[in-house]
């Protein structure tokens, strides 16, 4: 229990560094490039008095340490800014100066808080279908290594991983919703807009899972314990879910962990194709509109998820496998 | 040990397949028969504000044309392009040189319920046409207006020195507002109050849900229902248009519009629109603050390149205007490739084969309008060719729109830019003082910071000229002196390519965007 509480908060210290510096250094880098918040607040053709003036209401004129810490400071009791270019009702906007325009602009965590579920509930549909594609396939390798079933592995993960995700989803929406209406995936009218998006991520995540678990399974078919199983007589099925699997399980859920940041570059790319209203449409939207407050949001709450996923693969993998230390 | 066999694993596949197929049903289809509703589907974000006078931005007036009635309309037609078609209004006629007199149509009503007359008129006129507000741009002048009784208004204009017929077409682009809204700003901001077919109902996301008027003075719309919704993605529009999630786009580009054409589920055409596409010389610094440069720079582009470029997106033109707006004709002398011309410009400017010019920065953008990038490089090689110095900076329209206007402060970055000019009228000083006024923005032109007196007194003159026939000759005039001084470049006219369900039908697209829908329904095809 305290190597328990110890790894905790090893841990979660360290996911505070690496949050501490991701969202720093994103901070410096959306500061750096050219293109002034304020101008693009007020518009084109505000004088640069006014702008000067905003951008020092802003505390856009500090220095960029400075700026972290007050952004820091605000951040951590709730409030990581408005955004640039989004109402409150959502709506993205551009080309109004007025006052009223500005004073209406969204909250970042609420913009946030209302896309992300729709992006949860895509990526747990994708990771549903990877596994759908992967296990079975990865099991099968793993148990047929050498033979056909193995090789189909390889085949279908060398075709999977070569398919690039943009052309997929285009081919995918043409044929499938365009062409035959069979399944609808332009925009998001209920649950069913979902599937095209998440199978095109499951394609795109299933081969290194295929592969990993294929070369897992049958690692752990050679292992001695396995042969012993068996002159011990222990049941088919009891040695394939007791040995082989839950050993097999193991680098399957570290691979996880780290393919997270995958999954999240694969939703930015396939939300904004579909135009699915979830963090990735929201994130594309404004780095195409320079709206740094909710670039700077997104960027830190996917650092934060890959930390908090990472931390729950390790205490996961120790509890499959106890010879594992925290 | 688990056997997995060739013929256990097909047997699983097709046991998928199957279980696959008998949820078929339990999936929305994508293409649902007997719609009453119409979404459409915007390239271009909306302001987040209401008010109507608060932006010139295309999107939103497009939106505003659904929820907000005006006077009259102006189809803009090529056959026609000074047609006026009566809507809040009944009538309009020169009183003196500077009062316009409105008839009002009696029995319309406002979305809150509130009685349509001269007052709203009166309001909304002066309102949009103070110099604070930001759509101001759009209309001649300020103006005041006095009511004569419930149905009659009159605009006056002396005192504010130009004559009240520059208001025959500008007021079609007026939304009409309710007097108490205007009271208001802060409520005007908020939610949209007006005479138009369809009632604004809430804002979710990024899409507007509106229901018909049952009190439309035309009678209530046979659609019933408008989502008006930005998709930012191209092709996320066109597929949605495919699939039967979107009714009717603008904007296709000439790939996406042959592909629309083949499919017969969809009905697909062209029409010229009154937005003509300039290519800006920055005219208040070196080297185009020189005339002669300009001249070179327009002698060595071939237009005829550009508009094989653009395709069906784009149609010849020789004016700084399009062929919809009044008073349009061919400019005699306008610019044409000539390399020979050319090197005897830059000789004559001091720069023999370009030798000595400072490189070149056109910016561009990509994104928003079609081909931009593509004929960029066409103009791009082909000054370079005549011994300029251009380097072509191709950018997202966020990062274009944010150095596109000169500012009272400092020079405009870039020394070209391109950029078009769409309105909803066929008045043509809505574009020519805008782009060629020395008073138009704080630096000059608003994009090419031009101030030159000859233009000026041109553009004065034909404003000033209340008679059509004479103001027409005189708006020929003001064209020829801005060729002669160029300090843009028109390269071409935009065709709209435009796209909808097969089915749609009794709508009308006008040249600048916005639609009427107020009598459409879908029949079988």
């Amino acid at each position: 229990m305290v190597s328990l509480i110890s790894f905790l908060v090893r841990r979660i210290l360290q996911g505070a560094l690496i949050i501490l510096l991701v969202s720093f250094g994103i901070f410096a880098v959306l500061r750096l490039v050219p293109g002034d918040p304020a101008r693009l607040v007020l518009g084109p053709m505000a004088s640069d008095q006014v702008v000067e003036v905003a951008a020092r209401e802003m505390g856009l004129r500090d220095p960029i340490p400075v700026q972290y810490v007050h952004w820091l400071g605000a951040a951590l009791h709730g409030d990581m800014g408005q955004s640039y270019i989004r109402a409150i009702n959502g709506s993205q906007v551009t080309g109004s100066h007025d006052e009223f325009a500005q004073a209406g602009k969204a909250h970042v965590l609420d913009l946030i808080g209302g896309a992300l579920p729709y992006t949860l509930q895509l990526a747990a549909l994708a990771l549903l279908f990877a596994a759908i594609i992967a296990i079975p396939l990865g099991i099968a390798g793993g148990m047929r290594s050498g033979q056909w079933p193995d090789k189909l592995v390889l085949y279908l993960g060398s075709a999977f991983v070569s398919i690039p995700n943009f052309w997929l989803s285009v081919v995918l929406a043409l044929v499938v919703t365009a062409q035959f209406h069979l399944i609808p995936s332009i925009g998001y009218q209920g649950f069913s807009y979902t599937i095209l998006p998440a199978f095109v991520i499951a394609i795109e995540m299933s081969p290194i899972f295929m592969r990993s678990l294929s070369s897992s399974v049958s690692g752990a078919r050679q292992r001695s314990f396995v042969s012993l199983a068996e002159i011990r007589g222990l049941s088919r099925w009891r040695i394939f879910f007791g040995h082989i699997l839950r050993n097999a399980a193991v680098p399957v859920l570290n691979l996880f962990g780290v393919q997270i940041g995958a999954l999240l570059g694969g939703i930015l790319i396939v939300e904004f194709i579909f135009n699915y209203p979830g963090l990735g449409l929201l994130t594309v939207q404004a780095v195409l509109q320079r709206d740094f407050p909710v670039i700077q949001g997104v960027a830190v709450l996917s650092a934060v998820l890959f930390v908090v996923i990472n931390i729950l693969v390790d205490l996961v993998s120790t509890w499959i496998d106890p010879r594992l230390d925290f | 040990m688990l056997k997995i066999s060739r013929r256990s694993l097909l047997t699983a596949a097709a046991g998928g397949v199957v279980s696959t197929a008998l949820s078929a049903p339990f999936i929305r289809r994508a293409s649902a028969a007997g719609r009453s509703s119409l979404i459409y589907a915007s390239a271009e974000a909306l302001t987040g504000n209401w008010d109507p006078t608060s932006h010139t931005s295309l999107a939103q007036i497009n939106f505003e044309n659904f929820v907000f009635g005006q006077l009259f309309r102006t189809p803009m037609q090529p056959d026609n392009p000074s047609q006026i078609v009566w809507e809040l209004a009944t009538g309009q006629k020169l009183v003196d040189e500077y009062t316009m007199e409105y008839t009002l149509r009696d029995g319309v009503t406002f979305h809150n319920g509130a009685p349509f007359s001269a007052e709203d008129v009166k309001a909304t006129f002066e309102y949009a046409t103070s110099p604070g507000r930001p759509a101001s741009a759009l209309y001649p002048g300020q103006c005041e207006v006095e009511v004569v009784d419930r149905l009659t208004a009159r605009v006056h204009t002396k005192k504010f020195g130009y004559p009240a017929s520059a208001f025959q077409f500008t007021g079609a682009l007026m939304a009409i507002l309710s007097k108490d809204d205007v009271k208001d700003p802060k409520v005007l901001s908020q939610r949209p109050n007006g005479t138009g077919a369809f009632k604004f109902v809430k804002q979710e996301g990024n899409t507007s849900h509106l229901v018909a008027f049952d009190k439309y003075f035309r009678g209530k719309p046979k659609i019933e229902q408008v989502e008006f919704s930005y998709v930012s993605d191209a092709t996320a529009r066109i597929l949605g248009l495919m699939s039967g999630d979107i009714d009717i786009l603008q904007r296709l580009e000439p790939e996406q519009y042959a592909t629309v054409k083949k499919n017969k589920a969809l009905h697909a055409w062209e029409a010229l629109s009154t937005e003509n596409k300039y290519l800006h010389f920055r005219c208040n610094k070196p080297p185009f603050d020189n005339p002669l440069i300009r001249q070179a720079a327009a002698h060595a582009i071939d237009r005829s390149q550009i508009l094989a470029v653009m395709d069906v997106a784009g149609a010849a033109n020789n004016d700084y205007i399009s062929k919809l707006k009044f008073g349009y004709e061919d400019v005699p002398g306008y610019p044409e490739y000539n390399p020979e011309r050319c090197q005897q410009f830059l000789a004559k400017a001091g720069f023999p084969k370009g030798q000595g010019l400072p490189q070149i920065d056109y910016l561009t953008s990509t994104g928003f309008y079609p081909k931009t990038k593509e004929y960029g490089e066409v103009i791009t090689s082909l000054m370079n060719e005549q011994g300029f110095n251009v380097k072509l900076n191709v950018m997202d329209t966020a990062a274009w729109g944010g150095r596109l206007y000169q500012t009272a402060d400092k020079v405009a970055e870039g020394h070209m830019i391109d950029c078009g000019w769409m309105s909803g009228s066929p008045e043509p000083d809505i574009v020519l003082r805008a782009m060629f006024y020395s008073k138009a923005g704080p630096g000059g032109g608003l994009i090419n910071g031009i101030k030159d007196k000859d233009i000026d007194a041109a553009l004065d003159a034909e404003r000033a000229e209340g008679d059509s026939a004479k103001r027409k000759v005189l708006v020929g005039k003001a064209t020829e002196v801005i060729a002669s001084k160029l300090p843009s470049l028109s390269l071409f006219t935009s065709v709209n390519l435009n796209a909808c369900r097969a089915g749609l039908t009794d709508f009308s697209i006008y040249p600048n965007g916005p639609m009427d829908v107020s009598r459409a329904y879908y029949k079988d095809v």
